[in-house]
């Protein structure tokens, strides 16, 4: 059964001027997601994701510049609307929680109006009344003690703030939240709690999920499939299993074969030799090759196609796993 | 002292108390017990992971070691010849020749390293402060560490600025600066958590094959139970100033003792979906260890707590392993 998907991105390319040039930090990706779908976007700094997320709200900063490609949101072009319609988008139907967003609070507003402030703007058929029970729903929700509802935020510890942001986030009922690295300032034990209830709060809202992480790890937690970038470029996407057990781009494996776990037995590590790619220049080819073990001639010539291999998995190698 | 068990270094009832809101017209009231009566012995040659979140003393107890303050109480032991020296009653001539037997190593790259010195100026800063050798062997020496810490071709490095290099090479750069003055001891703080995933592998594994191979040991400080598994023998867990628990690393992964570290280790990710682990239980978070009252730092969160809980606590011996908590008393 074919389901239409939620979020569809096709041949995406964006590049930021700069004095220097132009950085390529998007190249021609493209993919889909399904309603309710978790997807975890993971690759390693300079890679892009947060370029896509940012980009996926049209907040990309002034000197962004959209090469090509749709984004569609339920059938829609994002890319084509005007910013007065983009802001019935956001926190309505695409929401946000930033990295560190525990910062993002205002110093000088308690916590509970700042939710109202969005509801204002999208619910506003709401009376006040209702507005106020509503954000005494969603601090149930995400775990936060109610009589914190008018507390400021210096009040709220780290993980507090943090829940809070997500109730923010959860406020208009969007159908897709985007998460960039929502718990690398937290300590493990809060980042798990906060995990959990992130994903309870997905599931039970049928929302779909664009989490974005350097960690593999808690992307493997989270996400039911995921899309690998680097360099700008998406390399594999497929369901979480398929990509632990049968990766097939030889930078998936790296990555996966790089990174420690208390858990089994103690393997080997592998460190990838190099660095990421300058994308003023970026490598012609293949972005990975200057780094592949595993390169031919063709990976310096030819850009790869991200094509299908196998069931629901793409990659773009010329000479996969 | 047998010879063979002397350790490389030892700490003793290390105490940093720090004044809560001190000034000079009030006294201070109230201390935060940073690090509380801290003891653990590293042998010769061998790496101990401090472990532990946020606020729970670890880097304060790594700056203390590499005495960049005095501890309010206890003893830092470095090895000398057959004795041990305690660094904190140590006068400051004498420190001197201490200073070049312990080194630090930062967790950021981008602050760690002075903007304005190409990398030889760092690297050989610390000979010509303990004023070791010519010009001439000073860039011998600089250069083969580049070479060896994986900078290669030296000459390409030598007369770059910080700015050139990556975070990665950076944090390479820190470590030749670390091991050009052949230190016995290096205090490494959170060295890889700024880098990429990819990048930090090569660093933790250049990092314990020179352990190897120059006979240094380490205190790896870091919040991330998988990386202590990868760089260190034992692992020390720190919580709200006190060290809880102290063993073998494989030997606390797999069989953890102290409900802390039970929930920490239940709380970690594991980048495998086919393993599922089982959630903490415990609620909460941390607090600050300010005037803490005298019993255990973690029984307002424990899913184990008894009366027995409510009194002073001290560190049972259990199988080679250490443990605070009265269930193993």
């Amino acid at each position: 059964m074919l389901e239409q998907p939620l979020l569809s991105i096709r041949n995406f390319t964006l590049e930021y001027k700069t004095r220097k040039g132009y950085v390529s930090a998007v190249n021609d990706v493209s993919f889909d997601l399904l309603p309710g779908q978790a997807m975890g976007l993971v690759g390693e700094s300079g890679c892009g994701k947060t370029t896509i997320a940012m980009a996926l709200l049209r907040l990309s900063p002034d000197n962004a510049v959209v090469r090509q490609g749709q984004i569609c949101l339920d059938g829609q072009d994002l890319l084509t609307m005007s910013e007065q319609q983009m802001r019935d988008v956001r926190w309505a139907r695409i929401s946000m929680v930033f990295q560190a967003a525990m910062n993002a609070l205002d110093p000088v507003y308690r916590v509970g109006d700042q939710i109202i402030e969005a509801l204002n703007r999208h619910k506003n058929d709401l009376s006040l009344e209702q507005k106020r029970q509503w954000v005494a729903e969603l601090f149930k929700l995400v775990g936060i003690d109610t009589k914190m509802i008018a507390r400021y935020p210096h009040e709220f510890s780290g993980g507090m703030r943090q829940r809070a942001v997500i109730a923010m986030a959860l406020a208009c009922s969007p159908s897709l939240i985007i998460a960039d690295e929502p718990t690398t300032a937290l300590d493990v034990i809060v980042q798990d709690q906060i995990l959990r209830e992130l994903t309870r709060i997905q599931k039970s809202l049928n929302m779909s999920m664009i989490y974005i992480s350097h960690d593999i790890a808690v992307i493997a937690e989270v996400a039911e499939i995921i899309g690998v970038m680097y360099a700008g470029c998406l390399v594999e996407k497929a369901a979480t299993r398929t990509i632990f057990q049968s990766p097939r781009h030889r930078y998936t494996k790296a990555l996966l074969s790089a990174f420690p776990s208390i858990a089994g037995p103690r393997t080997e590590l592998v460190s990838l030799p190099g660095d990421p790619p300058d994308l003023l220049m970026p490598p012609a080819g293949c972005r990975f090759h200057p780094r592949c073990a595993h390169a031919i001639d063709r990976c310096c010539k030819e850009k790869p196609p991200f094509e299908q291999v196998g069931d629901a998995h793409w990659a773009a190698c010329w000479n996969p796993c | 002292m047998n010879t063979a068990t002397i350790p490389l270094v030892r700490v003793e009832g290390l105490k940093m108390y720090f004044p809560v809101s001190a000034s000079i017209m009030r006294q201070a009231k109230n201390f935060i017990h940073a690090v509380d009566d801290v003891s653990f012995d590293i042998p010769a040659g061998s790496s101990l992971a401090l472990v532990g979140e946020s606020g729970c003393g670890k880097t304060t107890t790594g700056k203390l070691l590499t005495h960049l303050f005095s501890p309010t109480a206890g003893h830092i032991y470095l090895r000398d010849g057959e004795t041990l020296v305690d660094l904190v009653t140590l006068k400051r001539k004498d420190l001197r020749r201490f200073r070049r037997r312990v080194q630090m190593i930062f967790q950021d790259p981008y602050e760690s390293l002075n903007p304005r010195l190409t990398i030889f100026d760092t690297v050989a800063e610390p000979l010509m402060v303990q004023n070791v050798g010519s010009l001439q062997e000073r860039e011998e020496r600089v250069a083969a560490l580049l070479e060896k810490v994986g900078l290669t071709p030296a000459s390409s490095f030598l007369f770059r600025y910080p700015h050139e290099l990556s975070g990665g090479q950076r944090q390479r750069v820190a470590i030749a600066r670390a091991l050009v003055i052949e230190p016995s001891f290096i205090v490494a703080d959170e060295p890889t958590s700024m880098l990429d995933v990819s990048i930090r592998t090569g660093v933790m594994k250049l990092m314990m094959e020179l352990a190897q191979d120059m006979g240094i040991s380490y205190l790896y400080i870091t919040h991330d139970l998988a990386v202590a598994r990868y760089t260190s023998q034992e692992i020390a867990v720190m919580y709200m100033g006190k060290v809880v628990e102290h063993g073998e690393t494989e030997s606390i992964l797999s069989n953890p003792l102290h409900p802390y570290t039970q929930a920490l280790i239940s709380a970690v990710p594991i980048p495998d979906p086919a393993i599922h682990r089982t959630p903490p239980t415990i609620k909460g978070g941390i607090s600050q260890p300010i005037d803490p009252l005298p019993r255990c730092r973690f029984y307002d969160r424990c899913p184990r707590q008894s009366t027995a809980c409510e009194k002073e606590h001290t560190t049972v011996q259990v199988d080679g392993r250490k443990v605070m908590c009265w269930l193993y008393n």
